[in-house]
């Protein structure tokens, strides 16, 4: 691929970074283009990308959570119709107090995407309106998809164990436990070890 | 048991031979099996012949299909609805789902067990099951009605107690009416 | 004395007149609807947490479910996006087969829909018909995979198996039965006064605001912008067929139902050129071992066009052999929350299953 085909992409990223402090940014492959900003730069950078540079269609925004290093990361997917290319714009969270802007009078449908990112991690939208409760009723443990939440001890402790199941790990071992037979060749090979 | 199969009187054979060959189903699409019953109830696999239909109110409805998983938030509803229905009442469990939680064995939201929350006459199993399956599994449910065994609401209001135990450990906020029968 | 002119209804989980278990709260005045709220929720399941402690091959077993009527898209979504992270080549006959998937997944979801839209007016005829016809093509699909609507074949790599015998034949027959019984359906669905009356005029959304809004798919296209993501940013074969997008100007139900039955014809004329021009060759790119199959760290973001609208994958991997994030985003997810509460203000009562139904709202993809 010539460098020549990647020019507009090469374009969009130059821009950004003459036109705001602490942005990095690198061109992944045709038509994907990435850039870390701060926390408090969010909602500047949104606006600018949508009212200048046609990112007009708001494709979909998420959090992973990297518990190992201590931060939420917030991704935002943005899509020009005209030029034809997608934009991530990654912005890191800490995870001991996590607050971060709210930006859905930017485009009124980011509204669904934080109260589900809100309920799921327990990340605060300063300043957004909508009910309390989006997917889960009467949740009251920690957040569930943080990586801190073990499903299997809250699966033993609230539902019932489904027969057979309450002391095998590992199905293999079981079946050879209960019919006295050995592992066959063939299924060694693909073993967990 | 006044209605087995060796002591039944006239009367209870024909009861029973009313209530096998005209079966509402109710209008609940619980889960992701929902998407092969319009192939059951349309033309190709014709469940109508047997008398199985569609009714939209759960006091007018005999059988509650529970196709697949259910969410602690759609139990709490599944609930409500069947203690609506009025007797004589069935609940057919379909998919592996209902039977041993099925693929979300280890999920945070979905119940296990569907038969310590409310008691199932029949079980289909497959994922999904396909609609020969599930005409089968309703041609067992009538042969249960024609016998005498399908007594799964009378268990119900037995053991009232400890079906009650066990939803109340998953649903949390228990703001439900309480029908006395 | 004040007393109050709005009731409060649920059109709750469990109502013949809704697509799926989600419910609508709407607040009534006379027979106008004054307020919606969408409440979802019923079908969660915790599928990126189920994710998370799966492999990289355990996870695409359970991909096709999380959206029930039509599966075909996760697991293709899902295919790509490890497939680019990894920098995995696939043969070309894997992916002229994979277009094929595709185009008659497309094909059986506008059957689906077709049905639904009618039996939501009252027009029972319709579903009888179309779910009768959409059977046809999922016996080609129990042929080729072995179920009939989970089918568990599209995977990182290729796809699992090649085409049997007079597999090819058998195609072009389903095709030229369904093309003569399009006619049938101009005569039942898009010829009657009935369904006109019911659908012109209803459901109206701005065109200038729609792409603001998140709209995508039929309902886009509706409102007279041409925007396809097969068109827009290529992937599979499509760059190589030859295809039209259509549009109509007018931005209510009824031309969201034109455009779905102009896609259709165009569907079935890209079956026929796919199979004319598949080549031949391997199938599959073979994973070594798949219980210590590692994918280097990256994220990717793939998007793909359901018969829905834009159906988009975020997968992010930090080097081990399981995802470390799996984020799925249905089209679903604005038609039925943002966008069904707005439109529906202002709405006759008889007519919300009808607008729920032309914007494809389909809950199990709203919340996973």
């Amino acid at each position: 691929m010539t460098d020549n085909n990647l020019h507009k992409e090469q374009q969009i990223v130059d821009h950004l970074i003459g036109t705001f402090q602490n942005l990095s940014g690198k061109v992944k492959r045709e038509k994907r283009v990435e850039v870390s900003i701060e926390k408090k730069q969010i909602s500047s950078v949104l606006n600018y990308v949508k009212d200048h540079l046609g990112f007009v269609h708001f494709s979909h925004m998420s959090c992973v959570d990297w518990i190992e290093d201590g931060y939420f990361e917030l991704v935002y997917i943005l899509w020009s119709p005209k030029q034809k290319v997608q934009l991530l714009v990654k912005a890191l969270v800490d995870r001991e107090n996590p607050s971060v802007e709210n930006v859905d009078m930017i485009w009124r449908q980011v509204n669904t995407y934080q109260r589900e990112i809100r309920e799921m991690y327990g990340i605060d939208f300063s300043g957004m309106k909508g009910a309390q409760d989006f997917i889960l009723e009467d949740w009251d443990e920690i957040p569930p998809m943080r990586r801190d939440f073990i499903t299997d001890e809250y699966v033993k402790e609230v539902y019932f164990e489904r027969p057979g199941r309450e002391d095998a790990k590992d199905v293999r071992e079981t079946l050879v436990k209960r019919s006295g037979e050995e592992i066959p060749d063939f299924a060694k090979k693909y073993s967990r070890d | 048991m006044p209605n087995d199969k060796n002591s039944q009187k006239i009367v209870d054979i024909i009861k029973n031979a009313a209530r096998k060959h005209s079966l509402f189903v109710l209008a609940y699409g619980t889960g992701c099996g929902a998407i092969e019953i319009p192939p059951t109830m349309t033309s190709r696999y014709d469940a109508e012949r047997f008398g199985i239909s569609g009714m939209a109110t759960p006091r007018q409805a005999d059988v509650l299909l529970i196709t697949g998983y259910l969410a602690t938030k759609t139990l709490k509803r599944v609930i409500r609805a069947y203690e609506q229905m009025q007797d004589p009442k069935y609940v057919i469990g379909f998919g592996s789902c209902t039977i041993n939680g099925g693929m979300y064995w280890d999920s945070y939201n979905t119940i296990k067990l569907l038969d310590k929350y409310i008691p199932v006459d029949v079980y289909i199993n497959g994922c999904m099951p396909r609609p020969e399956a599930v005409i089968e599994g309703f041609i067992e449910l009538q042969n249960l009605i024609g016998e005498g065994k399908a007594e799964g609401a009378k268990k119900y209001k037995d053991n009232l107690d400890w079906y009650r135990a066990n939803q109340r450990k998953v649903i949390k906020n228990w703001n439900m009416p309480d029908y006395n029968w | 004395m004040m007393r109050e002119k709005a009731t409060t209804l649920y059109l709750g989980p469990q109502h013949p007149g809704i697509t799926g278990n989600m419910m609508i709260k709407l607040k009534v005045e006379g027979d106008t609807v004054v307020k919606a709220e969408t409440h979802v929720g019923y079908l969660h399941r915790g599928f990126e947490k189920l994710m998370e402690r799966r492999n990289w091959l355990q996870s695409f077993t359970i991909v096709c479910r999380i959206c029930v009527p039509e599966p075909d898209p996760n697991e293709l979504n899902y295919s790509r996006a490890v497939e680019e992270i990894e920098g995995r080549e696939v043969p070309e006959r894997a992916q002229w087969i994979r277009t094929l998937m595709m185009e008659l997944s497309r094909l059986a979801s506008y059957l689906l829909w077709f049905g639904g839209q009618n039996g939501s007016a009252g027009l029972y005829t319709m579903p009888q018909w179309t779910v009768g016809d959409r059977d046809y093509i999922l016996d080609l699909f129990e042929e080729l995979t072995g179920g009939r609507v989970y089918h568990m074949y599209i995977w990182p790599g290729g796809v699992r198996r090649d085409l049997p015998e007079g597999f090819a034949s058998r195609v072009l027959q389903t095709m030229d039965y369904l093309e003569k019984r399009l006619l049938q359906y101009d005569q039942l669905m898009f010829d009657n006064t009935v369904f006109q009356k019911r659908a012109q005029g209803i459901g109206w959304i701005d065109p200038a605001k729609a792409i603001e809004w998140g709209v995508v798919g039929p309902p886009l296209r509706g409102a007279g912008i041409k925007s396809d993501v097969r068109i827009d940013d290529p992937y599979l074969v499509y760059d190589k067929l030859d295809f039209e997008v259509p549009t109509q100007s007018g931005s209510d139900v009824w031309s969201r139902s034109l455009v779905r039955r102009a896609e259709f014809q165009q569907s079935i004329n890209m079956v026929r050129q796919i199979i004319d021009k598949m080549p031949e060759g391997p199938v599959y790119n073979k994973i070594p071992n798949p219980m210590k199959w590692n994918i280097p760290a990256g994220d990717a973001y793939v998007k793909s066009e359901s018969a829905r609208g834009e159906f988009g994958y975020y997968v992010v991997s930090d080097g081990g052999n399981k995802p470390r994030r799996v984020h799925v985003k249905g089209p679903a997810y604005v038609h039925g929350v943002t966008l069904l509460e707005n439109i529906l203000q202002g709405a006759n009562i008889s007519d919300v299953s009808f607008i729920m139904n032309s914007l494809g709202t389909c809950p199990p993809e709203i919340e996973r």
